[in-house]
């Protein structure tokens, strides 16, 4: 006894340095991984009995809660030991300093691996509670289950995070730092306030689907509830990583200096995958609730996004293709690795025992009709998802069967996905048109032959304006397809809907009326003509984009396009972080001199890290963006070097996005009160609230 | 299993798969450490590589008449053998000595012609802790 006191007061000043906060959020996360642990392992195991009492259902559901405060709590005390400069913590050492503006401190939790883990943990354990949160009204074989499987994911990721990337270790260092590393300069940006959120809310969103389905297999609860409580889950999942995906795009458009949005990076890749997944899962999905079909099919999507977001944090986590956004190598793939057995495992396994329930109620009759037309779009985004998961591991597959590695690019990627996205635009404009079962010659006629005259003469308008590469003109022609059925379908909707009110098919009331009355569809449209608009972007950005380089001395012009650029100026500017100096460029018209805007493309130099970057200057037009950036100063200061970018209808492409991402809110809000159940004592499941 | 469904599967299986191995064998190239590179070449041109190695100096950017970029990159770790690199573009961002690069392009000549030159991504860094391995709790 007296040893043990001797060595805690030869260790006193040790425990005089750890902070209160910190030990709290490392408690925080242990005791969220204890309860997740019981969570997950009750809930299973209850619904592998089959019966539970409400007690219990009541017990996991708090505890289920439980573990998403606890996550909270930790975060919380990780962003305090950030803002109060707690440097004796490594990760906090590792990814601040003291001159950083507060909101980056904040940011700074998710700038590493360990915080972002934390993140991870926190949101897919929260989008668990909120499931959690009306458990008591689901089918009472049902609950328990759906309760343990919502565990294993924040279960799997917190074990990670408690045992192999703590934020929480201390800093071992002989003296106490006075100030941290500082956090890379290209993240201090607004963007990393939004941009990993949102992907982590649409991963960790699309846990929720596999859950429900996992829960509905072991407790066979194998009715349209779970599938269509899943589709409201899958679409917030969906919006939130569209959302995410997109807002990537805009900050390396923003950021990194190259004029462009997407690299088709291994780690961009991975962030696509699940959306490509999810994606046709929302469509096929309809076929199931409808038809009674493509059950089995739909098990098969769910389990595959779930999994490719788990993929997704393994590819940058275990070094074994190399990207620019992948992590240091670490030695924590193996885990995911086993993880992702599992998941397919028990999926397999479940199906298996309950694949009598999965027979399909029908089959389909015709390839001329919607479940048809579904199925096929759902084939095309699998191709496409298939297509880019061998690109990404390509340099791992060559190595495997030749012993050399190789690797994919840009082109590869571009051959094979450009005529399949091509097929998805075309299939949209057909599939919301068609009818379900068979759809005769004439009716397709009627519905068709307008939108296929006007995409005709569209091509042909645009090669005679010009424009005579095979790709361009097919997609304009395409999207403008799509685009009169799309309006077609709303005309016809508007045109019944006025027959029942009497009211004008085109006024304002009307419309409103049809769109209350048939949300889902037509948010479900709305998506659908984001899409269009960004398609459109998109070809006119890559098929029409003009890049320069030049270099201009003060006073003197450069003309490119519709405009001319002026050299005005230098101006140097000290600030708390870094220094800077900006070139001031007069833009102006080059048809009648009239001045647009003075850019200001800038250089800055980071004291702390001593790296250099450079901040674009951007004038975003309905018609085009104007992208400069500064590339060099020379030595004599009066003479800059410039790349210039002029990328048509690039806004168009972020407008697109925002109507997609509204229209998936219109579809999946409010929360799924309408796929509730009621359910009694005794567990009988009775009709949705 | 209905007909359509199996034969819009098969047709889709066959065709999907044409188009992935058609656009692999066009468009692939050796991925190899700069040390490996100057191994493999033997001297010879080598078309078609991503070469992933480390910055280091001597480094030169010139942005007259037109930008070029000329350094040289080693492995990361183990050999210090060096290629010379030239790159006709803009510096990217945070492109400095003892940076990990990733490079896409041609072997010529003893010297590998960039066209597509990227820093890691900064969100990646792990920066090493001071003093010995950090505690853990």
């Amino acid at each position: 006894m007296s040893r043990q006191l001797r060595v805690l007061w030869q260790n006193r000043s040790k425990f005089r340095e750890t902070s209160a906060v910190i030990e709290f959020g490392h408690f925080a996360l242990a005791l969220a991984w204890i309860l997740a642990l019981v969570g997950s392992l009750g809930g299973i195991w209850l619904g592998v009995r089959g019966r539970a009492r409400l007690a219990h259902v009541e017990l996991l559901r708090r505890m289920t809660i439980g573990v998403a405060l606890c996550l909270g709590c930790s975060l919380v005390a990780l962003g305090a030991a950030f803002v109060s400069n707690d440097y004796s913590v490594q990760y906090v050492w590792q990814y601040s300093n003291r001159d950083m503006p507060w909101i980056y401190k904040i940011t700074a939790i998710w700038g590493g691996m360990d915080g972002s883990m934390l993140l991870w943990c926190f949101l897919v354990a929260a989008f668990a509670a909120l499931v959690a949160r009306a458990s008591l009204a689901y089918p009472r074989p049902l609950a328990p289950a759906l309760l343990g499987f919502l565990n294993t994911s924040p279960l799997f990721f917190t074990s990670v995070t408690l045992f192999f990337t703590n934020p929480f270790r201390y800093l071992k260092s002989a003296v106490a730092m006075p100030d941290g590393n500082g956090l890379n300069p290209l993240l201090q940006n607004e963007y990393m306030a939004i941009h990993p959120p949102m992907l982590y809310l649409g991963f960790t969103g699309l846990a929720i689907p596999y859950a429900f389905c996992m829960a509905a297999l072991l407790s066979g609860q194998l009715s349209n509830d779970w599938i269509r409580l899943t589709r409201r889950w899958t679409l917030i999942g969906w919006t939130f990583l569209t959302a995410g995906i997109v807002l990537g795009g805009h900050w390396a458009y923003l950021e990194l200096g190259w004029g462009g949005f997407w690299a088709w990076d291994p780690v961009e890749n991975a962030s696509f995958l699940p959306w490509l997944t999810a994606t046709a899962f929302l469509h096929s999905v309809m076929v199931q609730e409808r038809k009674g079909m493509l059950k089995l099919w739909n098990i098969f999507l769910v389990t595959l996004t779930y999994a490719l977001t788990v993929f997704g944090t393994f590819l940058t986590r275990s070094g074994i293709v190399q990207s620019v956004h992948a992590f240091a190598s670490t030695d924590i793939g193996w885990m995911f690795l086993v993880y992702l057995a599992a998941i397919f495992l028990v999926a397999a396994g479940l199906v298996v025992l309950r694949r009598r329930d999965l027979s399909p109620e029908r089959t389909i009759e015709s390839v001329f009709s919607r479940e048809a037309v579904f199925l096929l779009n759902n084939l095309v985004l699998l191709s496409v998802c298939f297509a880019v998961l061998w690109g990404v591991m390509f340099p791992v597959f060559s190595e495997a069967f030749t012993g050399q590695k190789q690797t994919v690019g840009i082109p590869f990627f571009n051959a094979v996905n450009v005529p399949l996205f091509l097929l998805l635009v075309f299939l949209m404009g057909v599939g919301p048109s068609i009818a379900w079962k068979r759809s005769s010659l004439s009716q397709m006629v009627r519905t068709f032959a307008g939108p296929f005259v006007g995409a005709l003469v569209v091509a042909v308008a645009l090669v005679w304006a010009g424009i005579t590469e095979f790709y361009p003109v097919l997609a304009y022609a395409l999207s403008f397809f799509a685009l009169m059925t799309l309006l077609g379908e709303l005309q016809r909707g508007l045109g019944a809907q006025a027959a029942a009110t009497k009211a004008a098919a085109l006024s304002p009331m009307n419309a409103a009326a049809l769109f209350r009355r048939q949300r889902t569809k037509y948010g479900a449209h709305l998506i659908h003509f984001g899409v269009l608009v960004m398609t459109v972007a998109i070809t006119a950005s890559m098929a029409h984009k003009v890049e320069r380089e030049f270099t201009l001395a003060t006073g003197e012009k450069f003309s490119i396009g519709r405009f001319q650029l002026e050299l005005q100026e230098f101006h140097d500017e000290e600030l708390k972080n870094y220094d800077s100096v900006q070139a001031h460029v007069a833009l102006r018209s080059s048809q009648n001199g009239e001045l647009l805007e003075v850019m200001a493309p800038e250089m800055r130099f980071y004291r702390k890290n001593k790296e250099t970057t450079t901040e674009v200057a951007l004038r975003m037009g309905q018609r085009e963006d104007v992208y400069l950036v500064l590339a060099g100063i020379d030595e004599s200061g009066t003479r800059a070097s410039f790349k210039i970018f002029i990328n048509p209808l690039q806004v168009w492409l972020w407008y697109g996005a925002i109507i997609m991402v509204l229209g998936g809110f219109v579809v999946a809000l409010p929360l799924p009160r309408q796929g509730a159940v009621s359910v009694s004592e005794h567990g009988r499941s009775a009709q949705p609230a | 299993m209905g007909k359509v469904f199996i034969s819009l599967v098969a047709a889709f299986v066959i065709i999907g798969a044409a188009i992935v191995f058609w656009a692999t064998t066009g468009t692939s190239s050796l991925v190899l450490m700069p040390s490996e590179l100057i191994t493999k070449a033997q001297a010879k041109d080598l078309p078609r590589v991503r070469v992933g190695g480390r910055v280091v100096d001597p480094i030169s950017y010139q942005t007259e008449p037109t930008m070029v970029l000329r350094f040289s990159v080693k492995d990361p770790k183990g050999s210090e053998q060096t290629v010379p690199v030239v790159y006709e573009g803009l510096k990217p961002d945070m492109f400095a000595a003892g940076r990990d690069v990733l490079i896409d392009g041609d072997f010529v000549a003893g010297t590998l012609r960039a066209a597509k030159l990227q820093t890691q991504c900064p969100s990646k860094y792990e920066p090493a802790a001071p003093g010995a391995v950090a505690e853990q709790k």
